[in-house]
């Protein structure tokens, strides 16, 4: 700790951070636009002046920015100085020269860094007589606005697109106040975190567009502290409402789990919420009549009770949900909806992470991460996140090792970006198919999935020689496999990273004996297994059987109801087995949020609440437990899967649940009864925790119009719902400071309207939140013991004749079912065409565009395909999930009819 | 090359790689109390001491060949007559740095330079000048001629690097100092052309030698490239410590004030400096003559000096309007500010609009205030010293010629139609003096 004097009076510091850090995490305001905690300092904006002083004697001192000087012990230095005083709203006065007074207009208003910084100065009459200087803006497409003309050239938008997230297509422009941030011509922000900008931008230069169709202020949206539904990241989201439509997301910080960032997906993907697609009315085949809540629990019950029932459980839908499910079912008749490959892959995952050495890495301690391995996966479709924290990771090695030697701290981003230039931390990828992630790579190697789990049991077998030696090694292979073997035990803390992308259950087990050797030898390491949904984690844990069961069940007529619990079906088996399956049950219930080809079938339909419309618990796959909360009620019979499925258990006079009333007695009644759950019950406050008796507030304390917008329906203001699932009010009364960190519905601080007021949510700025960072792990490496390797011999992949080794590819626009119900997202989504080797095309004559007859597991398909010089022979990929793409349980092997060679 | 040959050329490349160490050539350029010819004049051989010289990394030497200041037009002629010159010092002063790889990176516009520039890469190549084992030493040289884009903003050190790598000519905020983290992100010396020209006379006579050359610290010859309203504008070589009004008022140099007219004011060091008025600059305020020297000229401080900068030496008569010249320095300076920091950015383009109302008769009493604090803003709170070389010229324009700005703004008609003229502040006698 180090003695900072501010304005004469001492206070504790660390040592090693910057004076605007320091004095922003004790609490007093100074103005800043270019440093950003995430990304550091550069120095230009000039907004952070203070004065400094060399000792006690010195009076006139000396204007430094506080951002580019690192905090010594006795330093002396004033903010209230009138010189410093006068500097900053100097700047202010200048960046103003040039800023449009459309604030009225503009979409930041009211959560605007710029705003909030020209009223900190005190700036405000203009001396300025000339003529702002306009600019053209661009069409940057789905994601983003663009109004250059409101710019104030902090540099924030290419640090961040390009220095941090590593995009290529935004960029600084001409010179002196003319600069313009932008593309060389209009066409869509390729970066799939480009919607970060949106927070990252000081001002309104870039908005957020989904956001614009619906414009509301944040003041007059009802926020909750939510999760991010679109892959098994977990990140933690605040999600908006206004007028019973969901209206933004945006981030909500967690240390832990995805610092300031989300991707563009979990932005963008929202819009299915508000969509016409919804399910939001009960029906019932052949009885219209059935729209109200009773009557349906009524026909439901009879139904359930006439047959022998079995229930379909989903990894997107909340602990709660799933296990009501199966209390309502019965353990013996609760089933997996997902594939079976995914079943295998998920729950031989939990399998090593629950009984193997090594723990799951945090976001932190990937970012930190010395030497990575990535075996099979292709990150940035199926943990999009990750690999914005692996673009850290590579360069904090070479950065910190700079660093130390030119005497210049970690935090001054841009001399260090300057001194690393392309040297990055050892990164091997060594995937199906050429990867995103490959920009980060030392070495990336292009291989089938048994082969890369040949090389991973092989680099295994070079650190621990107890692990079964692979034979039948090409000499290329055999010198990187010993290559990454000598990098990984030179790390300190190195980093194993695969999961279900290449959907093969040997590749997991060589991450695991990989990581496991290490662990043995000693190392710090971290072994990180992506799983495909939200909770495909809590789903594996809670336990059920296979998919292929339940149809096995109804095909040989031991079950005949069906009760399905928001899936659908045709996306986890094959359509011939689905149609069967739900031909000869007697009674389908689904109870899901948007119509799929499932509902089509189904006898009854249950509106069920999204997340934005419920409350739950998921587990992330690091396996992090963490609660979402409901953003508002919404209209007609929409209501949270779990209270259904609670209802219908009273209904057909099941008592099994019919002490669980609200939310809390399902988590204490998980956590009771599931050991493996044990600890969820403390991840946030319980429904009865009160500030000051007062519940946390969804509404900001500046939320208008609450009497007058539905005025045109009903003159008297409608009872506010309450609700007694959690410690947040839906209205504005209640508590508006700094709630327990896992109930912040939204960021907002005196002076600070804008997302930059998480700084003040923060134990010290940058770090964790107050009161830690959210959720809770449950799963933990077991007692050192020595592991079981896996490693057992292989033969290298075989290229069959006439045959093609089909696995499945994700995209991180278009595989998720709900995420493409947003224009934008279905806009960016790729072609629904199968990858080949070009020489494989080649030798079968056909070429792009060209469409592929097959056969696989009885079935003919037709697709077109694409080539790539970079596949390896023998394989090809499907996009899975796509529209248009039909399912199929892949990986596995297709037999090729005969091409008609004309 | 056979005449620079003829007059004794490549001795001293011969000379420091055959029978010197690196250290001795710095000891040398250090005795000789050489400074930098680019404008900051810092002393040359405590600029190299400084390079970092970590175990495996690469050094670079930079030859900042970026002359881009109005008024200052010197290294261009001397790359024109005497490529050799600067080839030689080059190979001279990378081998004291111990740099294998150097970079001459000139500015854009100057196409026929590099063109001679590289002829003369070539031929010294030939001669074994450069390449690898040079002259059987067992030193390795490569020199690559680098065009910049044509950006004033790229003689900036830092922003030359960045210029030099592909990226945009964004200045780098110090430290870390070019000699930690420079070309590459390795320790780097950046040397004016004129410096490092310097270095080969340096070697092969001995620092003491140049020492003798010059006055006080300001030792050895200066190229002053002298232009305006003077009789005889060209590039001169003069011994610093030259009496001012000896370099405008000799025949030997300027030749005195075109057209018999009176002196107004001189930018002495390239448009970036301080102007003054004739009596400022003729004499100091204790009365001593001013000589061309760094000392010298910066006498007084900014309150009545100026400094000596690159030597671009631009002469104002009675005809000149102070108004309309710092309105187009500050034009200038506004188009080639980078607009990475906010107080030149955006302080560059907001003077140079006042600075053209108040010059076209629109000005307001408030706006020379104005221009003063804005001034004051950018000077020393920029990232590059760009924002000072923009601020400068403003705030002692107003300084010694508030008279005239406040005519501008009293007199808009008048202002229109005719110039101020001399008025008051120039003081006629050192003026009568020479006449005399």
């Amino acid at each position: 700790m180090a003695t900072l004097f501010i304005d004469n009076a001492p206070y504790q510091v660390k040592e090693g951070k910057n004076l605007l850090e320091a004095c922003l995490s004790l609490g007093f305001d100074l103005p800043y636009f270019c440093w950003h905690p995430a990304m550091g300092s550069v120095g230009a904006c000039r907004q952070c002046a203070v004065k400094s002083f060399r000792d006690e004697e010195d009076t006139r001192g000396k204007l430094v920015m506080s951002c580019m000087e690192p905090v010594r012990d006795q330093a002396r230095i004033s903010i209230q100085d009138a010189e410093a005083v006068g500097f900053r709203a100097g700047i202010i006065e200048w960046l103003m020269t040039n800023h449009p007074h459309d604030c009225a207009v503009c979409d930041e208003g009211g959560s605007c860094h710029l705003q909030d910084m020209t009223v900190m100065t005190g700036h405000n009459y203009r001396r300025f007589r000339f003529n702002k200087r306009t600019y053209r803006n661009q069409d940057l497409g789905p994601f983003l606005n663009h109004e250059m003309n409101r710019c104030i050239h902090c540099y924030r938008c290419i640090r961040f697109y390009k220095d941090y997230a590593g995009g290529k297509d935004l960029d600084a422009m001409g010179a002196h106040n003319h600069v313009y941030f932008g593309r060389s011509e209009d066409g869509v922000l390729e970066n799939e975190f480009s919607g970060n900008l949106a927070e990252v931008c000081p001002t309104g230069v870039f908005t957020d567009k989904s956001l614009k169709q619906h414009y509301t202020r944040k003041w007059d949206m009802t926020h909750a502290p939510s999760l991010c539904q679109g892959c098994a990241m977990g990140c933690n989201i605040i999600a908006s409402e206004r007028y019973g439509e969901l209206r933004q997301i945006s981030s909500r910080f967690n240390g832990e789990v995805n610092g300031y960032f989300i991707c563009d997906r979990g932005r963008f993907g929202y819009e299915f919420v508000n969509s016409e697609d919804r399910i939001r009315e009960i029906g019932v085949k052949g009885k219209p009549e059935i729209k109200d809540r009773d009557s349906l629990l009524r026909t439901a019950a009879a139904r359930i009770r006439e047959g022998s029932v079995l229930g379909i459980g989903s990894p997107r839908a909340s602990l709660e949900s799933n296990f009501a499910l199966r209390k309502l079912v019965g353990e013996d008749n609760f089933y997996h909806g997902v594939a079976d490959t995914e079943f295998d892959l998920v729950n031989l995952t939990l399998r090593i992470l629950k009984e193997g050495t090594v723990r799951t890495p945090t976001l932190p301690e990937i970012e930190s991460a010395d030497a990575i391995l990535i075996l099979g996966e292709d990150l940035i479709n199926t943990a999009p996140r990750m690999v914005l924290a692996l673009r850290q990771a590579v360069r904090r090695g070479p950065g910190e090792a700079l660093s130390a030697r030119m005497n210049v701290p970690l935090w001054q981003d841009a001399a260090i970006r300057q001194a690393i230039q392309q040297d990055k931390a050892p990164l091997f990828s060594i995937t199906p198919y050429p990867v995103r992630q490959d920009e980060l790579a030392t070495k990336s190697l292009y291989e089938s999935p048994d082969d890369i789990s040949r090389i991973g049991f092989a680099i295994a077998h070079a650190i621990d020689p107890d692990v079964t030696e692979i034979k039948r090694l090409s000499d290329e292979e055999r010198m990187w496999t010993a290559h990454m073997a000598a990098v990984l035990l030179r790390a300190e803390r190195p980093l194993i990273i695969s999961g279900y992308g290449a959907g093969s259950e040997a590749v997991i087990k060589s991450a695991a004996d990989v990581a496991w050797a290490l662990k043995k030898s000693g190392k710090d390491v971290r072994l990180s297994l992506t799983v495909p949904e939200c909770n495909s984690m809590g789903l594996a844990m809670m336990g059920g059987h296979r998919l292929e069961s339940a149809l096995d069940a109804v095909a040989h007529g031991h079950a005949d109801t069906v009760i399905i619990l928001e899936n659908d079906l045709y996306r986890r088996a094959e359509k011939t087995l689905v149609d069967e399956f739900l031909q000869k049950s007697r009674h389908v219930i689904l109870l899901d949020q948007v119509y799929h080809q499932t509902a089509e079938e189904a006898d009854v339909i249950i509106p069920a609440g999204t997340f934005a419309e419920a409350d739950g618990t998921l587990i992330s796959g690091e396996g992090r437990a963490q609660r979402f909360y409901q953003v508002f009620v919404p209209d007609g019979p929409v209501q949270e899967s779990w209270r259904w499925l609670q209802q219908l258990a009273e209904a057909c006079g099941n008592r099994t649940l019919s002490h669980l009333r609200i939310l809390d007695d399902f988590v204490l009644e998980i956590a009771k009864t599931c050991p493996q759950f044990e600890g969820i019950e403390h991840i946030a406050p319980p429904s009865d925790f009160r500030i000051g008796a007062q519940k946390i507030a969804r509404q900001p304390h500046r939320y208008s119009g609450r009497t007058a917008k539905e005025a045109h329906i009903q003159v008297s203001e409608r009872k506010p719902p309450s609700d007694e699932d959690s410690p947040l009010s839906f209205t504005m009364e209640g508590y508006h400071g700094i709630p327990p960190s896992a109930v912040v519905p939204f960021f907002w601080a005196p002076g600070w309207n804008s997302i930059q007021s998480i700084n003040k949510y923060q134990i010290e700025v940058g770090g964790p939140l107050h009161d830690g960072d959210p959720g809770r792990r449950l799963i933990e490496p077991g007692d050192a013991h020595t592991p079981v390797f896996f490693a057992e011999q292989a033969a290298p992949f075989p290229i069959r004749p006439d045959c093609l080794y089909l696995i499945p590819q994700y995209a991180i626009f278009g595989t998720e079912e709900f995420s493409v119900h947003s224009p934008g997202i279905a806009s960016r989504s790729p072609a629904a065409a199968i990858t080949v080797a070009r020489a494989d095309a080649d030798s079968w004559g056909l070429r792009d565009g060209d469409l592929l007859e097959f056969q696989f597991n009885g079935q003919e398909y037709k697709l077109a395909i694409q080539t790539n010089q970079q596949y390896p022979r023998g394989m090809g990929t499907l996009p899975i999930g796509l529209k248009g793409v039909p399912f199929m349980d892949l990986p596995g092997w297709i037999r090729l009819k005969p091409v008609e060679r004309s | 090359m056979e005449v620079y040959r003829k007059q004794g050329g490549y001795a001293a490349v011969e000379k420091a790689l055959k029978t010197m160490t690196p250290d001795e050539v710095l000891e040398e350029v250090k005795k000789s109390g050489l400074r930098g010819r680019g404008g900051a004049g810092f002393p040359t051989g405590l600029k190299w001491s400084f390079l970092a010289k970590p175990e495996g990394v690469p050094r670079y030497l930079v030859c900042n060949a970026d002359e881009s200041e109005p008024g200052t037009f010197k290294d261009r002629d001397l790359m024109v007559r005497n490529p050799h010159s600067l080839i030689e010092g080059m190979i001279v002063s990378s081998f004291a740095l111990g740099a294998n790889t150097s970079y001459i990176y000139v500015r854009g516009e100057l196409f026929y330079v590099i063109r001679i520039l590289e002829k003369a890469i070539s031929e010294a190549r030939e001669k074994g000048f450069l390449g690898k084992n040079i002259l059987g030493s067992g030193y390795d040289l490569e020199l690559y001629v680098q065009p910049g884009g044509g950006a004033y903003i790229c003689g900036e050190e830092t922003a030359l690097i960045e210029s030099l790598e592909g990226k945009r000519g964004n200045p780098r905020i110090k430290p870390p100092f070019p000699a930690v983290s420079g070309v590459w992100g390795c320790p780097t010396v950046v040397n004016n052309v004129e410096t490092i020209a310097a270095t080969s006379w340096i070697v092969q006579h001995g620092g003491d030698e140049y020492a003798k050359i010059g006055i006080g610290r300001s030792t050895g010859t200066k190229l002053i490239s002298a232009c305006g309203n003077i009789n005889k504008p060209g590039i001169y070589e003069i011994e610093l410590g030259l009496p001012v009004e000896e370099f405008i008022y000799s025949d030997e140099y300027c030749g005195g004030i075109a057209g018999g007219k009176r002196l107004k004011a001189v930018v002495a060091g390239g448009s970036s400096v301080p102007v003054l008025p004739a009596n400022l600059i003729l004499k100091t305020m204790a009365g001593e003559s001013r000589l061309m020297s760094y000392e010298s000229l910066a006498e007084g401080g900014f309150v009545s000096g100026t400094m000596l900068g690159s030597g671009g030496f631009i002469v104002m008569d009675e005809d000149a309007c102070i108004v309309r010249n710092t309105w187009n320095f500050t034009r200038f300076y506004h188009h080639e500010s980078c607009g990475q920091c906010s107080p030149c950015r955006e302080g560059t383009g907001w003077m140079e609009k006042v600075l053209h109302r108040i010059e076209y008769g629109h000005g307001k009493m408030s706006d020379i205030d104005l221009l003063v604090d804005v001034a004051a803003k950018i000077e020393g709170n920029t990232i590059c010293p760009l924002g000072d070389a923009a601020a400068w010229p403003v705030g002692s324009a107003i300084r010694h010629f508030r008279d005239e700005f406040e005519w501008h703004v009293r007199e808009p008609r008048l202002s229109q139609e005719r110039n101020y003229g001399l008025a008051g502040y120039a003081d006629p006698l050192p003026v009568q003096a020479a006449e005399a």
